[in-house]
């Protein structure tokens, strides 16, 4: 620092430039009081409160639940506690309900649509039907064992990547398509079902339970979201009877998987939340001129 | 300074390098050629490009080794941490080099080089080229590495001051650590036409390669407007990419095939060829650390106009550039005020101010300093090293740690089964023996 005594007479500020060569008096690591001036921290954080965060984790409290239902149902199958004729009308009451929760919440209300949706259901319900012989005899050479931890297996993943935020099928005129993790995890609850109806003693009961599960897995989430986007009270209100039914009926199949259950939902409902809003202060972002531009407008393909 | 006069012995080192091209690649060309002049030596390695491996002599007796590894993903080596080390070694001993200057942060060769060198007790020194975010995964992987790699470095470059805040913030570096010093440009290689462009037509090119990051979606936006609003004004783009695509589907959209000229991709060696036809360069990207096209634009003569992202608004004074925000409707502005300000430009004039604002002796010189005060810094043993590692990071620290350990051992390993003092030295030919007093420059006038 021997240049100090002339630096106030003579010496020529120092600029943030790159151009001219080495700035006459400062060194090239010369630092000074405008270093990071520009810098910018926490600018786009949301502040999230407790009671919000609670309402969102619904969503994912009110999966679990359905998955939970399902499961109880392919259990009561398996015993043959529920007889196929008894499932059957019990996924065709399904299938109108929520054909009709689609068609009121979805509005407005067009009989292209339904049209449109009816046709799907019938191809898709025969194309079933002529499948199910298949399915019954597919993994009869497999032990159960190797089976049932497949399932578990698949359908962890189904509820590790599930999308718990849209659905994977889209409600007519969505704009986004669903993403890679989405369709992995419905394909991975598409398999379990397979594997579970292959267990099953007649091809009837193996239809029956195929339809069921594809019902639940492909259009729960539909219908969950439609309803959602319809009305939140509704939403909580839905998510709330699920729990309870769910919670009832795990209660009467197994104690462990009843206390299993009860602990998720409180896990994803109450300490989740709060462990998401205690680790808000550590949240630290950081913005500056060296950030990539965003552009304001949208690029469509 | 004391060691003014001392020769350095260098070891650029890269996966970037000729036949590749670009910013970073010509960056080291054109600085090993100048500290050559200067009468170091330079060797500058880097990995196979196809049938081109092992040694080659280019220009000026530069000596280059592509290393036998074969890259996998972006002209990247795979990284094998310690399976470089004996031919790293072999080359640092071989060549007896003092200094190692690794490019490029996310160049895994230089990573591995500069470890290594660490590890044998040579001194290092680290070009950062580009801008990176904190957000994102591949970025916060790639700031951690970065993170190991400067943790225990002499010193830095980073090519622009928005670039140093960059790597500062990115790799936790004491700021005293990193010079800046830009890019420059073959002032004597982009030269205006001589005789100047009639003004009846106004010719605004663009020559980037026709990706997201260097704005082509702006193009698309950008373009349609300024023809609309200009009836004299016709684009030439030069440049291929995944976007060249919108833009042939723009001109189709709005009828410009006749005022906007699509030329694909433009070798380096004709980029001056195309620039000369232009009164105004038009520059979109999105992020850049430096921008050696708006110098090369520049040093022809041309009027740049630029998004104001990164280190741009740094690279040159206010009355060369027009710079815009980064959205359609400003970047329009802009062009047009850079239309309404273009008969007050003389393109001899600017080139001649660009000959006295870069140059790449410029650079060297600076280089140079920094390698002085690299040689100045103490000798370490590993130990007294390892706390600076262990700093990085509750996990990482530990894990970085353990890395040099084992680079550690594995240095004696090689120290066993191949003795330094039975590897070869090459005999030094050529310049340096020539020029060992220092060589008068052209821009001696630009330093103190």
């Amino acid at each position: 620092m021997k240049g100090v005594g002339n630096q106030i007479r003579c010496q020529p500020k120092w600029r943030k430039v790159a151009y001219g060569g080495r700035q006459p008096g400062y060194d090239d690591n010369h630092t000074d009081g405008s270093f990071l001036e520009e810098m910018v921290m926490n600018a786009n954080v949301v502040k999230r409160d407790f009671l919000k965060v609670m309402i969102d984790s619904v969503s994912i409290s009110q999966y679990l639940c359905i998955v939970a239902l399902v499961v109880s149902t392919w259990t009561h199958t398996l015993n043959l506690a529920i007889d196929e004729i008894t499932l059957l009308k019990f996924d065709i009451g399904l299938l109108l309900v929520g054909f009709s929760v689609l068609l009121l919440t979805t509005s407005p209300f067009s009989l292209k649509l339904l049209w449109k949706y009816v046709l799907n259901i019938s191809f898709f319900t025969s194309g079933l039907y002529v499948l199910a012989p298949i399915c019954h005899t597919l993994t009869r050479s497999i032990c159960s064992d190797s089976i049932w931890a497949l399932i578990v297996f698949l359908l962890l993943v189904h509820l590790f990547l599930h999308d718990y935020s849209g659905s994977t099928i889209r409600p007519p005129g969505a704009l986004n398509n669903p993403k890679l993790t989405s369709n992995i995890s419905l394909n991975a609850s598409i398999v379990a079902s397979v594997l579970v109806a292959s267990r099953l003693p007649s091809w009837l009961h193996v239809f029956v339970i195929m339809l069921f599960s594809l019902q639940v897995f492909l259009f729960a989430p539909l219908v969950t979201f439609c309803i959602k986007k319809y009305s939140c009270r509704l939403h909580l209100l839905f998510s709330f009877a699920l729990m309870v039914m769910a919670l009832s009926v795990t209660y009467q199949l197994h104690r462990m998987l009843f206390i299993l259950l009860l602990a998720l939902l409180i896990f994803i409902s109450l300490v989740c939340p709060y462990w998401l809003i205690r680790i808000q202060e550590y949240k630290f972002e950081i913005n500056g001129p060296w950030d990539e531009a965003k552009l304001c407008f949208d690029i469509t393909e | 300074m004391d060691n003014q006069g001392r020769k350095h012995r260098i070891l650029m080192v890269s996966d970037f390098f000729f036949p590749n091209f670009g910013g970073v690649e010509s960056h080291i060309y054109y600085l090993s050629q100048c500290l050559l002049k200067l009468g170091h030596k330079v060797v500058v390695m880097t990995h196979a490009y196809g049938k081109r491996s092992g040694v080659r002599y280019v220009t000026g007796g530069l000596k280059v080794y592509y290393v036998p590894w074969r890259p996998f993903l972006m002209q990247n080596t795979l990284p094998t941490l310690w399976l470089t080390f004996p031919i790293i070694r072999t080359i640092l001993i071989r060549e007896k080099i003092s200094v190692v200057h690794g490019h490029q942060a996310f160049s895994t060769l230089c990573h591995e080089a500069l470890m290594h060198a660490r590890t044998m007790g040579y001194k290092v020194v680290f070009t950062d080229h580009s801008l990176y975010g904190f957000a994102d995964v591949g970025s916060i992987h790639m700031n951690k590495v970065l993170q190991f790699t400067l943790a225990d470095i002499d010193q830095a470059i980073c090519v622009s001051h928005t670039s140093k805040e960059n790597t500062v913030l990115r790799s936790g570096i004491s700021p005293e650590k990193v010079f800046m010093v830009p890019n420059a440009v073959d002032t004597a290689m982009f030269t205006p036409s001589p005789n100047r462009l009639s003004c009846g037509e106004i010719v605004i090119v663009v020559i980037s390669r026709l990706v997201y990051r260097k704005g082509a979606d702006l193009l698309v936006e950008v373009i349609p407007e300024v023809c609309r609003l200009f009836p004299k004004v016709r684009f030439i783009v030069g440049g291929d990419g995944p976007k060249r695509v919108r833009l042939e589907e723009m001109r189709e959209k709005f009828s410009l095939q006749d005022r906007v000229e699509m030329l694909g991709a433009v070798p380096h060696a004709q980029v001056r060829s195309v620039l000369v036809s232009g009164h105004i360069f038009l520059n979109s990207s999105l992020t850049e650390a430096f921008c050696i096209a708006i110098l090369e634009a520049a040093s022809c003569g041309l009027l740049t106009v630029s998004t104001r992202v990164g280190g741009v608004p740094e690279v040159l004074p206010d009355d060369m550039i027009v710079l815009a925000e980064p959205d359609p409707e400003d970047m329009v502005r802009a062009v047009k005020k850079a239309i309404d300000i273009l008969p007050g430009i003389d393109p001899q004039v600017m080139h001649l101010r660009m000959k006295k604002l870069y140059s790449w002796d410029d650079v060297a010189k600076r280089t140079e300093i920094v390698y002085d005060r690299a040689m100045q810094s103490s000798n370490t043993n590993l130990l007294d090293r390892l706390p600076r590692y262990l700093t990085c990071g509750a996990w990482a620290g530990k894990l970085f740690c353990l890395v040099m350990i084992i680079n550690y051992l594995v240095w004696c390993l090689l120290e066993f089964l191949q003795p330094a003092e039975g590897i070869e030295e090459v005999p030094d030919i050529g310049p340096l023996l020539t020029h060992l007093d220092p060589v008068d420059d052209p821009c001696e006038a630009q330093g103190d």
